[in-house]
């Protein structure tokens, strides 16, 4: 304990230097903080997990997928013709309906892409959805059972409702972009709770089937062109590898997917696959800008510590002199680094985990369908961790060069 | 009379550094006793190798030949880490610029020696406090170096080197940044510390008044001893 008084009184020895030194750690361990919680995210979402996996069936051989919505009642169960073949635990389809508010204007803040699918497969098949408890889980329960009361209902994300400037209880009107001329009439009947689907939009799957269905009719049976092509994505939840792999199985030897074909794998595979495009920047980001970060880092505390012992030789050689070892020397010095260092790492982490999901609701960088994203709990430790580990690098050389210090220098000069 | 023992007991003293292919010899065969409780002032010329014996009596530097001991202790063989803690222990040190650290209080200037002992808290306070009360600063120990007179930080000096209840005294130099009035009180002072504490005092200084305080004089010129006997005399040479 008295060493570290001793040490957090020779920090202020210079008190604008320590700050600046504090905010120049600060500054950089927010900006990896952010980038790493990036990396994280996407890492978690790309894992190979061998139970509980969510796998998607989509279109072999083009992107985005276009299957019809004959497929759906099929792929759901897995592809399962035989009594014995594996089945999924749950499943879920999507159709994206993309829109416009304006139909003159077509102007950005106007545009809105909804995922149809069926209303109570928000609470069982949707990451972070499935996992709500208390009041978050009941309104989601209440949005649910609007959604199917009422076809016409509509899910939107706060940002998203924000953004179209419309409140809950508003009647919005999308007209097709992907699906011309079909305009859907819509209730907006409630949000999704604060965090990944801020952006998101969600209608009932019957009713753009029935929007379609609808358009045949007035077209003296006409189909849509998009009839043939509504089905985009099938979610499958799975127990475990072995039976995924025997689903993945059933659906891509079945004779039923023949045109358009299809393939089936897991979700961190698909989402690689999505992310494939992104792979140079997210390596630049993980390689290259977080590596230069930390090493700026070390750098600006290798400067000021050197600063600091320099200014103090003297005070180091009568420590010396005192009695002080060289190794104590070292420590008090490599201890100055460190308190600057974890402090500040652990102040900016905690400061920087606060702002982006309490405050900001998420840090807000799309990146493929992930439109923002959020600090893990993890970005303390990361903080911290950061914060000491440049202290001790930056601070080696001068801790070092202060066990050096000459004693005589504190003697009398003669003149 | 029965000889008071030496403190101080110095024996064939070589030491000479390397520069290049050149050895340069800063003290030779050089030997000194100083008895407990002598004020011992030790004056030379530029050069003349002062500060090399003295840090080979406070233990900061190891002769090249011959033997230095010190408190009964022969210094010049012990390693670089027992001699640091002997150091504390047994030498104080009261320097010409005082080298206080100015981030921390008088009192924990004079604490910091007793730092790398194995003290209690309330022992060090206790120490720290009877240090400061004998140089006269007990009202001053929440005043850092900034906010002292040349003077009164030197107090804080000789309190620090007596905190540890040393073997010796080694000044370098106490008075050279002081003026003259303060200057008189640190040698009074350090006259006083001499009697009522019985220590031994070794006192380096070029300023005459400061050596005329000295029981003993010694000159050092080119790395050997020349000593007088009376104080008065040496200063009269001086």
């Amino acid at each position: 304990m008295k060493f570290c008084l001793l040490i957090v009184k020779n920090l202020r020895r210079n008190v604008l230097r320590t700050l600046l030194t504090a905010l120049g750690t600060m500054v950089l361990v927010f900006v990896v903080t952010l980038v790493w919680s990036i990396l994280f995210f996407l890492d978690e979402v790309t894992r190979e997990k061998s139970h509980n996996l969510k796998a998607i069936v989509t279109e072999r051989w083009q992107i985005p997928s276009q299957m019809p919505f004959a497929y759906a009642q099929t792929l759901c169960e897995g592809a399962a013709r035989q009594p014995g073949d594996a089945r999924p635990t749950d499943s879920a389809t999507w159709q994206f309906f993309a829109g416009t508010l304006d139909p003159a204007k077509r102007a950005a803040e106007d545009f809105i892409v909804a995922f149809a699918m069926e209303p109570r497969k928000l609470a069982t098949m949707m990451d972070e959805l499935e996992d709500l408890k208390g009041a978050q889980a009941a309104e989601l329960q209440d949005n649910i059972h609007r959604m199917e009361l009422q076809k016409s209902a509509i899910l939107m994300g706060r940002d998203r409702l924000a953004k179209i400037n419309k409140r809950v209880g508003d009647t919005i009107t999308l007209h097709g972009i992907n699906y011309r001329d079909i305009n859907l009439e819509c209730e907006i009947v409630g949000s999704f709770p604060p965090g990944r689907y801020d952006a998101n939009t969600v209608i009932n799957r019957d009713y753009l089937n029935d929007a379609l269905d609808d358009y045949a009719r007035k077209h003296n049976g006409k189909q849509h062109a998009m009839t043939s092509k509504t089905l985009n994505l099938v979610w499958l939840k799975i127990p475990d590898k072995e039976t995924f792999s025997k689903i993945a199985q059933q659906i891509t030897t079945s004779p039923l997917y023949a045109s358009p074909a299809v393939k089936c794998e897991t979700l961190s595979s698909g989402v690689t696959s999505f992310l494939e495009s992104y792979r140079d920047l997210l390596w630049g980001m993980r390689w290259v800008l977080c590596p230069a970060i930390l090493v700026t880092l070390s750098l600006v505390i290798s400067n000021a510590i050197s600063i600091s012992v320099r200014e103090r030789r003297m005070e180091l050689a009568v420590l010396k002199v005192l009695g002080f070892r060289p190794f104590q020397l070292l420590l008090l010095v490599l201890g100055e680094a460190l308190l600057i260092g974890v402090a500040s790492g652990l102040i900016s982490a905690l400061a920087t985990w606060y702002v982006v999901n309490e405050v900001m609701g998420g840090m807000k960088f799309p990146i493929a369908f992930f439109p923002s994203f959020f600090i893990p709990a993890n970005a303390i430790g990361w903080g911290l961790g950061i914060g000491a580990l440049t202290a001790l690098i930056g601070s080696a050389m001068p801790a070092w060069s202060a066990r050096t210090v000459q004693v005589s220098d504190v003697f009398s000069k003669v003149t | 009379m029965e000889a008071a023992k030496s403190i101080v007991r110095i024996r064939g003293v070589h030491k000479y550094f390397t520069r290049g292919s050149e050895q340069v010899d800063v003290l030779k065969d050089l030997s000194l006793d100083v008895p407990e409780g002598e004020f011992l002032g030790l004056m030379g010329p530029s050069g003349s190798g002062k500060t090399t014996l003295l840090n080979l009596i406070a233990g900061l530097d190891r002769p090249s030949e011959g033997e230095v001991w010190v408190g009964g202790q022969l210094i010049s063989r012990m390693s670089e880490g027992r001699l640091a803690r002997w150091r504390t222990r047994h030498i104080g040190f009261v320097f010409q610029f005082y080298h206080l650290l100015p981030v921390l209080t008088a009192y924990e200037n004079v604490e910091l020696p007793l730092l790398l002992l194995p003290l209690s808290g309330a022992e060090r306070k206790r120490q720290v406090l009877t240090a400061l009360e004998l140089v006269g600063l007990e009202n001053r120990m929440r005043h850092r170096p900034g906010q002292l007179s040349g003077g009164q930080q030197q107090r804080v000096g000789i309190a620090r080197a007596i905190v540890t209840d040393p073997t010796l005294i080694v000044a370098d130099e106490p008075t050279g940044d002081l003026d003259a009035k303060s200057a008189e009180e640190i040698l009074d002072l350090l006259g006083e510390l001499r009697r009522s504490l019985e220590k031994t005092i070794l006192l380096v200084t070029h300023d005459a008044r400061a050596a005329r305080r000295a029981d003993r004089v010694v000159h050092l010129e080119k790395g050997q001893l020349v000593e007088n006997e009376d104080a008065d005399e040496d200063v009269r040479m001086a």
